[in-house]
């Protein structure tokens, strides 16, 4: 299992918000490149970077940051938030992003989406972030009516290569994953499935780790990385170790 | 002044080699001058892309004599993902498409067969197994971790121009080399330590190259 720490980006600062609440900010560095090689130094093989401001007003805002991050660090990095266009998602891989993680126009335009993953198969991510089991878009100041299972359908028809599950109300709270509900994500699809939102200690991993065979191979750490309540070295030795392998590993269903 | 020159052919993201390359303290700058890649000291061809566009735009900047008068002249030359398929003799991504044709062999798609554990493109970190030594891999253990991106693989025509297999549904060519030249169907600059370990020893060699007697610079440690 790929364990990813996640970078968000709000002015240009690496941050971490609560449930989502941009006013509930803890700024955790000013430098998103040197964050980036602290978590490439403690062993990540792979980044989750998030333009929260691009989130929430569906304009990218941390442009330079994101291009340096994506040039700068010796490991693929994957790009969301307020990715809304097609330009958008070549611009981002353009500038050496590993994926482009399309979140509210999975809801709101899927031709969007659909394009994207025809010209840049397997470069394509699709965010789902849940509350209460029903999908919230627009930075996750909007919940729709519609359920996260059905979405994952959506996304995988449209040729998303995975999806990446965030429940909200666990983001940022470090209480525990909602193993339940993204494995229910997992089981409903055949694309793999990153979780996301409320990692607090190795028990979240191993937990995910237990149910592996649904379909979840990686998850994002967001706070419980900043605020040391999880080491990132002990976490990916949790994981399984050495970056997952691409090919076989996976366990019996 | 020993630098190393990396093609801009406007295929690939040459600032995650450029930048990976500075990080390991070896000099280098993106150019798309022959000149400058003819008088470089070390010579990177990187590629991101479908095979016939990038041998389109090498034609199109009028690079292809460089790249042969490189590999032909014996400066050290490091070719990455689609930088090892253009050096063979054909592609079948929308071809069959004519590559530079410096090594016998051709490049081949992935089978689907819907697996879902065989996912094309292969993306993502898989193992490199050696099979032979060579100074690139200096230091970098049996079975470590690199990172992917590609649909394609080179089948060379001669085994012997292996050095790393990657097993995706069976064993591919993940590396190859051959006197001057090494090239990778993984990409080292996003690779992690692994990657960087590799372009660390590729600056090695460009130091210690021939390449510098060609310069008129004196040698001053980097």
């Amino acid at each position: 299992m790929l364990i990813i720490p996640a970078i968000d980006l709000k002015g240009g600062k690496c941050v971490r918000l609560l449930r989502g609440d941009m006013a509930a900010e803890t700024v955790y560095g000013d430098d998103p490149v040197a964050m980036g090689r602290r978590w490439v130094d403690e062993g990540a093989a792979y980044l989750h970077v998030v333009d929260l401001d691009g989130a929430v007003s569906g304009t990218p805002g941390n442009a330079a940051a994101i291009a340096a991050l994506c040039a700068s660090l010796p490991i693929p990095i994957e790009v969301g938030g307020g990715v809304r266009t097609a330009e958008r998602a070549a611009a981002l891989l353009d500038a050496g992003a590993a994926q482009v993680i399309f979140g509210t126009v999975a809801l709101t335009a899927p031709h969007v989406v659909g394009d994207a993953c025809r010209r840049h198969t397997g470069r394509i991510a699709v965010g789902i972030d849940a509350r209460d089991g029903l999908v919230a878009v627009e930075g996750w100041t909007q919940t729709s009516a519609v359920t996260a299972v059905e979405l994952a359908r959506r996304a995988e028809q449209l040729g998303a290569a995975r999806i990446i599950y965030t429940d909200i109300s666990r983001d940022g709270t470090q209480q525990g994953v909602n193993v339940a509900a993204t494995r229910a994500v997992a089981e409903a699809i055949g694309i793999p499935v990153t979780a996301s939102g409320g990692v607090g200690s190795l028990a979240d991993i191993e937990a995910l780790r237990a149910c592996e065979a649904s379909g979840i191979d990686a998850v994002i750490i967001g706070r419980a990385l900043y605020t040391g309540a999880v080491r990132l070295r002990d976490a990916i030795a949790a994981a399984g170790g050495a970056p997952r392998p691409v090919s076989g590993g996976r366990p019996a269903c | 002044m020993h630098e190393v020159a990396i093609i801009d052919y406007g295929m690939g993201n040459l600032r995650s080699v450029e930048k990976g390359l500075q990080r390991v303290g070896v000099a280098a700058h993106i150019t798309r001058d022959p000149t400058r890649i003819e008088a470089a000291a070390g010579v990177v061809l990187p590629g991101v892309g479908a095979f016939g566009a990038c041998m389109d735009n090498l034609r199109r900047f009028g690079l292809v004599s460089a790249v042969r008068r490189v590999i032909d002249g014996g400066v050290p030359f490091l070719g990455i993902c689609l930088g090892l398929q253009l050096l063979f003799d054909e592609s079948e991504e929308f071809g069959p498409v004519k590559g530079l044709g410096i090594f016998r062999g051709r490049c081949v798609r992935f089978r689907d067969t819907g697996e879902p554990t065989l996912r094309i493109p292969h993306m993502g970190w898989n193992r490199i197994h050696k099979r032979r030594d060579v100074p690139h891999l200096d230091g970098i253990d049996d079975g470590e971790f690199v990172y992917f991106v590609h649909s394609y693989y080179v089948v060379p025509d001669d085994p012997a121009l292996a050095v790393t297999t990657t097993d995706y549904g069976g064993q591919f060519v993940s590396s190859i080399a051959c006197d001057n030249v090494f090239a990778c169907q993984f990409h080292p600059e996003k690779s992690q330590a692994v990657g960087l370990r590799i372009l660390r020893n590729f600056g090695a060699i460009v130091a210690g190259s021939g390449a510098m007697a060609r310069s008129s610079v004196s040698v001053s440690s980097a």
